[in-house]
């Protein structure tokens, strides 16, 4: 592929729009030059598990001849999108990343890909995950995703395929699913912005369920900008999921030019100085922080003890409300599950039920302590994991003590999951590399339903540095 | 089911029995680790013992 058409392909999608509805650039050429650059490039790092070529190839010229016909346009119009493979495309297979669905058709559209679809946007296809975005597959069913920065690592997960595919350029924009973690991790460890909005303000109908009292569908993107545009395209009231806010979404897009200055940010201490953070991303962070105060924000460090316990109360409820889903399957099908997901859902299983209900009750401590912080601060400040990407073998090793379960499932999810538990808004921006180089995610979260302010933080963090322009060298 | 508090490991022969009686089967490998998963998360979840968790009531956030 020429440098022009991998520089077309890391085009901001905003950019991307803005040039379609001018009639400079062509839906067609443009959704051509991804599938190309999926072509090339996707045997070796596995974002996708099913590219919908003609399907796509069909809508792009459609949009060429609405620009042509000088319709109204959507805001998203002509622009190739890809959508994490737990969430239905109509007529297109859902696998969930499992051999359990592997002839799973979809019947419709799920809410946000037709939202998707109404923005103009157009399917490239259905992007990878961990299986039934638990994380920790060892076997992925349709091919091992890598970390385009390193093809040895990991990228991340639950949402691997969006996080890589935003990344490398292999779509404009994508959509994942963060339950606990699952957009931001990807979008850390690939070096791309990864939002999970607020919990009840994108509907997650047509998306396969993992923990109903946390799941949340969102952007990965290469930029905040972007990020903001999607959410704009698919945030809002849909009476198919009970779970959602009755009330129109607050604009996300007019303030987010608007700067930090006056802006309250909390630094959470136990995420940014415990020992469990590697001292290059606790660096890459602090200087993100003050990079913030430079441009205005008022910035202090804030406790919230109980954060430590996150990961755990995530587990238990996550993992608990992931079983009960599995539970048939288990018993009938747990030869189907890759190892990994079948032994994390059977141990959740055999949790006892005080523990469920006293995680519960942690949770909604937890959630107190955060709620409460955001009286004094507008957003908190973390890094979204501990330490950049690990090489993919590390995870294929036998767990080997309770220590080593401890110390690989629990205590990375601590850094992500108190909004979750909390329901609030957080969002992933490149904040440097470590000295392997490999991305370094920063981590802003915000109040419920206040997605916005998050957005300005990050969008304003983003323009003052250049990480965002940095681009993963493939071969 | 085991107790919630973390107290002392439960051992594979223990763990197995407890997936029989959900009728779940463990291969060998399976076994060792759950085993290590279950009991890291006991030990992950016994400081909850010593929150005020009765101040608070157990439901999730609604939107």
């Amino acid at each position: 592929m020429s440098d022009a058409n991998a520089d077309l392909c890391f085009t901001p999608a905003a950019e991307l729009a803005a040039r379609i509805r001018k009639k400079e650039l062509s839906p067609v050429a443009l959704t051509r030059a991804y599938l190309d650059r999926i072509d090339r490039l996707d045997g070796t790092l596995s974002a996708y598990i099913t590219v919908c070529r003609e399907s796509a190839l069909a809508e792009a010229g459609r949009a060429e001849q609405a620009v042509a016909r000088g319709e109204r346009l959507g805001p998203l119009h002509g622009v190739p999108f890809a959508v994490k493979d737990q969430i239905d495309a109509a007529g297109v297979l859902t696998t969930a990343g499992s051999r359990l669905l592997r002839e799973n058709v979809a019947a419709s559209d799920a809410p946000v890909v037709a939202r998707m679809r109404r923005a103009g946007a157009i399917l490239l296809g259905k992007l990878n995950l961990t299986e039934f975005a638990l994380g920790g597959t060892l076997d992925f069913p349709y091919g091992q995703p890598r970390n385009p920065w390193n093809v040895a690592h990991d990228p991340g997960g639950s949402s691997s395929g969006s996080g890589i595919a935003a990344a490398a350029a292999l779509a404009a924009v994508t959509l994942g699913e963060d339950t606990g973690g699952s957009i931001r991790s990807p979008a850390s460890s690939c070096g791309a912005v990864g939002l999970r909005p607020t919990w009840g303000l994108v509907p997650r109908t047509g998306c396969i369920p993992l923990c109903w009292s946390m799941d949340a569908i969102g952007p990965i993107t290469r930029t905040v900008e972007d990020a903001a545009l999607v959410l704009a395209a698919i945030a809002g009231p849909d009476p198919s999921d009970p779970q959602m806010r009755d009330a129109p979404p607050d604009d996300v897009l007019t303030g987010l030019r608007a700067g930090v200055d006056g802006l309250r940010v909390g630094i959470v201490r136990e995420l940014v100085s415990g020992a469990d953070t590697n001292p290059d991303v606790r660096a890459a962070v602090l200087a993100a922080a003050e990079q913030l105060r430079e441009l205005g924000a008022k910035v202090e460090e804030i406790s919230l003890p109980l954060v430590r316990l996150a990961g755990a109360v995530f587990m238990a409820l996550g993992d608990s409300e992931g079983a009960g889903a599995h539970q048939v399957w288990l018993r009938e099908r747990a030869s189907e599950y890759d190892a990994a997901t079948r032994r994390r859902l059977i141990a959740a299983s055999l949790l006892p039920t005080a523990s469920y209900h006293q995680a519960a009750r942690a949770r909604a401590l937890i959630t107190r302590d955060v709620l409460a912080a955001f009286a004094r601060v507008d957003i908190l400040l973390a890094p979204t994991q501990p330490r950049p990407a690990p090489v993919i073998a590390s995870g294929h090793a036998p767990v080997a003590s309770k220590a080593d379960a401890a110390a690989r499932f629990f205590t990375r999810r601590s850094y992500t999951t108190p909004f979750n538990l909390s329901a609030t808004p957080a969002i992933s921006v490149p904040c440097g590399f470590g000295p392997s180089g490999l991305p370094i995610g920063l981590q802003l979260a915000g109040r419920r339903y206040d997605d916005a302010t998050v957005l300005r933080a990050a969008w304003a963090y983003e323009q003052a540095t250049s990480w965002h322009q940095q681009r993963p060298a493939l071969a | 089911m085991a107790d919630s508090s973390s107290g002392a490991d439960l051992s594979p022969a223990e763990v197995r029995a407890l997936a029989v009686t959900l009728g779940l089967t463990l291969t060998d490998d399976d076994l060792s680790e759950v085993t290590h998963r279950l009991n890291a998360m006991r030990d992950a979840l016994a400081p909850l013992a010593d929150l005020p968790l009765t101040s608070v009531e157990p439901t999730p956030p609604t939107p």
